[in-house]
């Protein structure tokens, strides 16, 4: 345990050492400056009519996903960019030889750094988030702690593409496939799938296509419904109603680490 | 001592390609035992296998076949490590991190922590003269301080057995002047230390025994003195009015050639030739003042070995 703690605090210095999340870290404070100035210079309030008390949580919880969402989903995307080299660089000649020489399993080194690259963006999105929070918070006095559920959720999301990420790197020792594949992931396969199954599923004829848009759902993360639906209903204190997402989401995570593991393991350098 | 540090029977490794098309073997059935408390040099060729045994007894890779111990422990296990130092050749350390830093992080993953570590790294600082550099960024060290940052590294958990990839490479003479002077320092406390070097000079001067190793198969071991040593060759250096002419009388019958300054050089078939020759020529009033078996330089034989197995001379 010790061992990965040391790898996990040291690829959290890295990460710090990269330009990319001192720019997350940037775009973080912005965006937290830029709502105080709005709700505090703007007097949006005015909008809630007077007798509309009862709707102000949800027009609050609104106004949070509005401008937490769209900057989360940056985040996300340069936190996947940025730590997409963390294990090239672990597997470069000269580095690897040096760290796989300390009493040190290869199942706690690759933990260290898959929990580390996590750490950074659990910090940046909980410094995103609660900075957002606790300014409407403060101007509404409506101290909506569900919304703060959302840090978890995106760091989920974040730790499923990286575990792509990481299993990608161990096998081509490069960030580029494994990189191209959370994206594809993230930005096009998952929401196109959710789309296929819930929406165009009536307009699809065959049986053999809808079993392949069936298998293909279940298998894959849902990072699209995790990002929208389960995001939302969590801060906005409906809590999950399908826990199914979340269940085979976690599923993937952990065959996708236990094969990068194996593969690993085996691996010579 | 009398145990070995490193014990390796058949040990093989072929690297596949990708596909498992092309195969290269990298060690072809290496049977290695190194002494503890002994300097073990071990040489050849760039390619020859020498980093991947390395990598072999540290688990950085895989063997194909056969076996090894180190430290009379199986090599499977990672445990073991905590006794072991490494410095890689061409090795690389976090460039954001300081000299400090980097010894604080190797120093935590070999288990150790606290006051002990905070010691140990400006002891070993001190060691290699990079004190001054602790709070600096690596990215800012030359070749030289990189190495020497690499051999406080190696030495952190104060290791029994130490292996060192060309540990002087990039350094100054004075630089590979203090790191022999380590190393002799760290042998007279029984360490055991295995060299990789192309700085056959430098092998020469500090080993006890030299393994030479071509296209993964080792060639020759021994100690040095064993393996640069002409055994029936010497240098006499006589002195009497009647050295010429004992000379002249005896070319044809011995291995005997004048040299420079009273020297003369004798080839003889073993130590029976060697004392009759002697007897002959105090018989003749000649006075033998010296007398200094002939050695070829490490570099010499290793060259020679060398080309005599590419020729196929040497299995």
């Amino acid at each position: 345990m010790k061992n990965i703690i040391t790898v996990t605090w040291y690829s959290l210095r890295e990460a710090l050492a990269r330009k990319v999340f001192i720019f997350f870290f940037v775009i973080s404070i912005l965006t937290i400056i830029f709502v105080g100035l709005i709700l505090y210079l703007t007097g949006i309030e005015k909008m809630f009519a007077p007798g509309m008390q009862p709707d102000v949580f949800t027009a609050v919880n609104s106004l949070e996903m509005m401008f937490v969402s769209p900057i989360t989903l940056i985040c996300l995307l340069l936190s996947i960019f940025s730590s997409a080299s963390f294990i090239p660089i672990m597997l470069e000649k000269g580095n690897i030889d040096l760290l796989l020489s300390k009493p040190i399993s290869r199942e706690q080194l690759l933990l260290g750094k898959f929990f580390g690259g996590i750490l950074v963006v659990f910090l940046n999105i909980a410094f995103l988030i609660l900075g957002v929070w606790l300014i409407f918070s403060l101007k509404f006095s409506i101290w909506n702690f569900e919304f703060l559920l959302t840090i978890f959720t995106i760091t989920f999301i974040f730790s499923i593409l990286y575990s792509i990420i990481v299993l990608f790197g161990i096998i081509t020792k490069s960030s580029t496939l494994g990189m191209m594949i959370a994206y594809l992931l993230f930005l096009i396969v998952s929401p196109a799938l959710y789309t296929a199954k819930y929406t165009l599923s009536v307009l699809i004829q065959s049986s053999f296509i809808k079993g392949l848009i069936d298998f293909a759902y279940y298998i894959l993360p849902k990072t699209s419904e995790l990002m929208g639906k389960i995001n939302y209903d969590l801060a906005s204190g409906h809590g999950i109603t399908n826990y199914q997402p979340i269940l085979t989401s976690l599923l993937f995570l952990v065959l996708t680490l236990g094969i990068t593991v194996a593969i690993f393991r085996k691996k010579d350098f | 001592m009398d145990f070995n540090s490193i014990e390796t029977t058949g040990l093989t490794k072929v690297y596949s390609s990708s596909f498992g098309k092309r195969k290269v073997a990298a060690l072809t059935g290496l049977d290695l035992t190194v002494s503890a408390g002994t300097i073990f040099g071990f040489l050849g060729p760039n390619g020859a296998g020498k980093t991947t045994l390395i990598k072999l007894l540290l688990g950085i890779t895989f063997p194909t076949s056969g076996s090894a111990r180190i430290l009379g422990e199986d090599i499977s296990g990672y445990k073991i490590k905590s006794r072991i130092g490494y410095l890689p050749e061409n090795h690389k350390y976090p460039p954001y991190l300081t000299g400090g830093e980097v010894l604080d992080f190797f120093g935590k993953l070999s288990g150790m922590e606290g006051d002990l570590l905070k010691k140990k790294i400006d002891e070993l600082l001190e060691l290699v003269n990079l004190s001054q550099w602790k709070k600096t960024k690596v990215k800012n060290y030359s070749k030289g301080m990189m190495q020497r940052l690499g051999l406080a590294q190696a030495l952190l958990n104060d290791p029994e057995l130490i292996f060192l990839d060309e540990p002087t490479d990039g350094v100054d003479p004075i630089g590979r002047k203090d790191i022999r002077d380590i190393l002799t320092e760290l042998k007279s406390r029984s360490k055991t230390i295995f060299l990789n070097s192309h700085l056959l000079s430098e092998v020469e001067l500090i080993t006890d025994r030299v393994g030479i190793l071509n296209r993964g198969k080792l060639i020759r071991e021994g100690t040095v003195k064993e393996l640069t040593q002409k055994n029936e060759e010497y240098k006499l250096n006589l002195e009497g009015s009647n050295v010429d002419s004992f000379i002249k009388q005896y070319q044809g019958i011995f291995q005997i050639s004048k040299l420079n300054d009273g020297y003369c050089n004798l080839k003889v078939s073993d130590a029976n030739e060697l004392n009759n020759i002697l007897d002959k020529l105090r018989g003749d009033g000649i006075m033998v003042k010296e007398i200094v078996q002939q050695k070829n330089s490490l570099e010499e034989i290793f060259i020679s070995l060398i080309s005599e197995s590419e020729k196929g001379g040497l299995k």
